[in-house]
């Protein structure tokens, strides 16, 4: 049985390009993923986000440039292409829309069937699993048609962790999702994440979730990788990169920029998160340092 | 004019989805409808179409009444819909045979079609796109022909059942603004959202729990009074901000200027 | 996923036959087809291949596009080959234990290969020089006394077109959830051919499913769109019988008429 691999593993891209008929989707890309963290890869529809990751997990064969996992080329097979990396889970958009087997047991089975698990070892599994994902046992027997579309992301989300994987990449998992469902979802990830010191790569739209759960951002905009950030820096010090990316700023951010505005004062923050901003943005509005009367 | 008369609706009997709701919406409104997920708020959209029927009480369209099969054509003429899903109310192969779709039911004469289709184009400004197939169209592109087939049919009132859920920020953006548009040439719209942002641009909202309509006014009113959290909803930015700094002009989509003027007021104190 | 032009796919060349009306090929084609029945003599089969060849130079399109066409058939004529070959009825010229091979099932072989080819051939003219809607809207058309029997053309011609719209949305679906399969550990591309088709059966099961739930979507859709019964629609397509379509119908009967009499003179 295949365990995922070290607790510390860090994947590195050398000036990766992958290449489609007419256009490049990714090109030139170097950057550094270092376990534990929240990762999160923005751009807009088409700057090569989901390609990105998918050169990570493996399922992009051949690439230009290098991939290298703790310092050494990542494993390829006899034909030079990349294999499927397996301590990677990939949970894509709208996963509920992949399930493919006939009950909800042999789903949850497939992915470590693939890594040669005994039945013992994967009932485990499922048992540890699917309170996890707030799911009962007596879905396992049904078919996935039969459940509703909450329940169905959910067994999708648990195949993936089947896989007992040591970094989660989750491609819009809040996609179609109604508000609580989408905080929901948000801080299940980050309790997954925290969890031992797993590694979270998250794929998204909303600025706002960003802003709210990253360690750190990477910024793509046509293909190219702009550049590897913390929130603050990005946000703050580098917003026209933003801008000029096509992406709005997180509504929190943009109270504090007009805040600063107003005052006249600069507002030292060190974490992006909205309670934490507006901490800092209250002092100020009632105006406790009167810089005028 | 549109009325819901103590209508009740169930799929399977002794499973209640609607619940002796009655309401109206009249010409010109701007009306989002909220709850929580399996509510019944798409029903409510499905019922004005006809598109499944009250076993109690009535909908109505003007004098229509939706239980009558020969009505049923007229209302699906002036009420339009434009559902969830941008891939799966695209029936035809190319964007111009989607709008021309409606047109042909409808018996518009064929020296006319051209004409109404290039201008339901212009107006969700994707005439340019006008030989493009499906496949090569965006979520957000989809739904703008969506609103271009229905716009060709010049309905009265436009049902946009959670349109933008789908979509990506841009493609919502591009929604939401032909929304607004839309409105103010006068047709009147029926926003379903959980978007609460979106809601805060409306000018009246229905809030559905448990298939009961449990709230009817502004949406002014509609978060300063209601738990939101109790219906499984969130507070929009703009009320967050508005509640943070105590602002003291009525809550509006539009928080930076609140924001701007409170702060002027503040200073003048 | 890389757009595959499909076998049978629409190439653009504007001949003579791509301009032709839809409901010209379709019963030019239909007679002629009918008209392989009655082939049974060296010199009606050469009579029929030049005429299917001559088509096929007039349509411009490059015969590797045919050649493709007929590549998955390959397994079936053989079969069929083989089959009359060694099954029928005659004049053994050799034989292997109870394998016998005559002059007949030789002759019958090739003879039924040849027709289907014809066939095959014929029926890509047709796709290939025709734009499905417009074929569709053809068919509709020439079905017009059927629906004064009250069959409801009209709503099968709509599902042609639904068909047709969805193919690629499907086929993008079969990707997608062979990637998830991909990323979670399983390839269905390792397989070698036999044991792959296989394997393409049980993901048959979610893409079936989705297309009831499309279905269920696309029917509201419709109706919502004032569809009714699909009658008293207008049509913003139109057709129009020209010189040249009446010139090929008539020249196909009188291919048919002349393959009919070199049967009857056994030529």
């Amino acid at each position: 049985m295949e365990r995922g691999g070290s607790d510390t593993m860090v994947y590195q891209l050398q000036q990766v390009s992958v290449r489609y008929r007419d256009h490049h989707a990714l090109q030139d890309i170097s950057c550094t993923i270092e376990a534990g963290q929240w990762i999160s890869v923005i751009g807009q529809t088409g700057a090569g986000k989901s390609t990105l990751v998918q050169v990570l997990k493996g399922l992009i064969p051949l690439f230009q440039g290098e991939y290298l996992v703790d310092d050494q080329t990542v494993a390829t097979d006899a034909k030079g292409k990349v294999k499927v990396r397996p301590e990677i889970g990939y949970v894509f958009q709208y996963p509920e829309h992949q399930l493919f087997e006939t009950t909800v047991a042999k789903e949850l089975a497939f992915a470590p069937k693939q890594q040669r698990c005994s039945a013992s070892e994967i009932q485990q599994r499922i048992t540890a699993i699917l309170p996890q994902v707030g799911l009962t046992e007596d879905i396992l027997e049904l078919a996935p048609f039969q459940l509703s579309g909450g329940q169905k992301r959910r067994v999708a989300l648990a195949s993936v962790l089947m896989m007992n994987p040591q970094v989660l990449i989750v491609d819009e998992p809040t996609a179609g999702l109604d508000p609580v469902g989408r905080t929901d979802m948000l801080q299940w990830l980050q309790q997954w994440q925290q969890q031992e010191n797993r590694t979270l790569i998250l794929v998204s739209h909303h600025m706002d979730d960003v802003a709210q759960y990253s360690d750190e951002v990477l910024l793509l905009h046509q293909g190219r990788l702009i550049g590897q950030y913390d929130p603050v820096t990005l946000f703050i010090e580098q917003s026209h990169l933003l801008e000029q990316s096509g992406l709005v700023l997180p509504e929190s951010i943009q109270l504090l920029k007009l805040i600063e505005q107003c005052s006249g004062q600069k507002i030292e923050i060190d974490s992006c998160r909205e309670q934490d901003i507006f901490a800092k943005i209250i002092p100020v509005w009632h105006r406790k340092e009167q810089t005028f009367g | 004019m549109l009325t819901f008369n103590h209508v009740h609706f169930y799929y399977k009997k002794g499973q209640p989805i609607i619940e002796d709701m009655s309401f109206t919406i009249h010409p010109g409104e701007f009306v989002a409808i909220v709850g929580a997920n399996g509510c019944g708020k798409s029903t409510i959209a499905k019922l004005i179409d006809g598109l499944v029927l009250p076993q109690q009480g009535t909908v109505q369209w003007n004098t229509l009444d939706t239980s009558n099969q020969s009505e049923l054509a007229d209302i699906r003429r002036q009420i339009g819909y434009i559902f969830q899903n941008p891939e799966d109310q695209f029936i035809t192969t190319t964007v111009r045979d989607e709008v021309l779709f409606g047109l042909e039911n409808i018996a518009v004469p064929r020296a006319e079609m051209e004409y109404r289709v290039l201008e339901a184009l212009q107006a969700v400004q994707m005439k340019s796109h006008i030989d493009a197939e499906p496949h090569q169209l965006s979520g957000g592109q989809k739904q703008r022909v969506a609103i271009a087939a229905i716009l060709a049919m010049r309905p009265h009132m436009i049902i946009f059942d959670e349109a933008t859920s789908m979509l990506d920020p841009r493609g919502r953006e591009q929604v939401l603004h032909i929304m607004h548009k839309l409105h103010q040439q006068g047709i009147t719209i029926v926003h379903i959202s959980h978007h609460m942002d979106e809601v805060l641009t409306a000018e009246r909202v229905l809030l559905i729990d448990q298939g009961r309509l449990v709230f009817d006014g502004s949406p002014q009113s509609f978060f300063a009074d209601i738990p939101v959290a109790q219906y499984q909803l969130q507070v929009p930015f703009a009320v967050r901000v508005h509640q943070l700094l105590q602002l003291t002009t009525p809550v509006a989509p539009q928080w930076k200027e609140a924001v701007q003027t409170q702060w002027s007021i503040n200073s003048n104190r | 996923m890389a757009n595959p032009v499909l076998i049978g796919q629409y190439v653009e060349t504007h001949s003579i036959i791509h301009r032709l009306d839809p409901r010209t090929k379709l019963i030019s084609l239909f007679i002629f087809m009918l008209s392989l029945i009655w082939l049974n003599t060296g010199i009606s089969y050469i009579v029929a291949s030049l005429f299917v060849v001559m088509i096929v130079g007039i349509t411009r399109i490059p015969v590797v596009i045919f050649w493709r066409g007929l590549i998955p058939l390959v397994v079936i004529l053989l079969f069929t080959f083989v089959y009359n070959m060694l099954f029928t009825e005659g004049t053994v010229i050799w034989s292997w234990g109870w394998l016998h091979i005559t002059i007949e099932g030789l002759e019958n072989g090739v003879r039924l290969v040849w027709r289907i080819i014809l066939l095959v051939i014929l029926a890509a003219i047709l796709t290939l020089t025709t734009k499905p809607l417009t074929l569709a809207y053809g068919l509709e058309k020439l079905m017009y006394p059927l629906g004064k029997l009250n069959v409801p053309i009209e709503q099968f011609s709509l599902m042609i077109v639904i068909a047709i719209r969805f193919i690629p949305t499907i086929l993008e679906e079969l990707e997608r959830i062979l990637l998830a399969q991909k990323a979670r550990g399983y390839d269905i591309t390792t397989l070698r051919l036999p044991q792959r088709v296989l394997a393409y059966i049980p993901i048959l099961v979610p893409l079936l499913f989705t297309i009831v739930q499309r279905a269920e979507h696309l029917s509201d859709a419709i109706d919502a769109r004032a569809y009714g019964k699909g009658k008293g629609r207008t049509s913003y397509r139109q057709l129009q019988w020209q010189s040249i379509d009446y010139i090929v119908m008539i020249i196909a009967i009188l291919i048919a008429l002349g393959l009919l009499l070199l049967n009857i003179m056994k030529i």
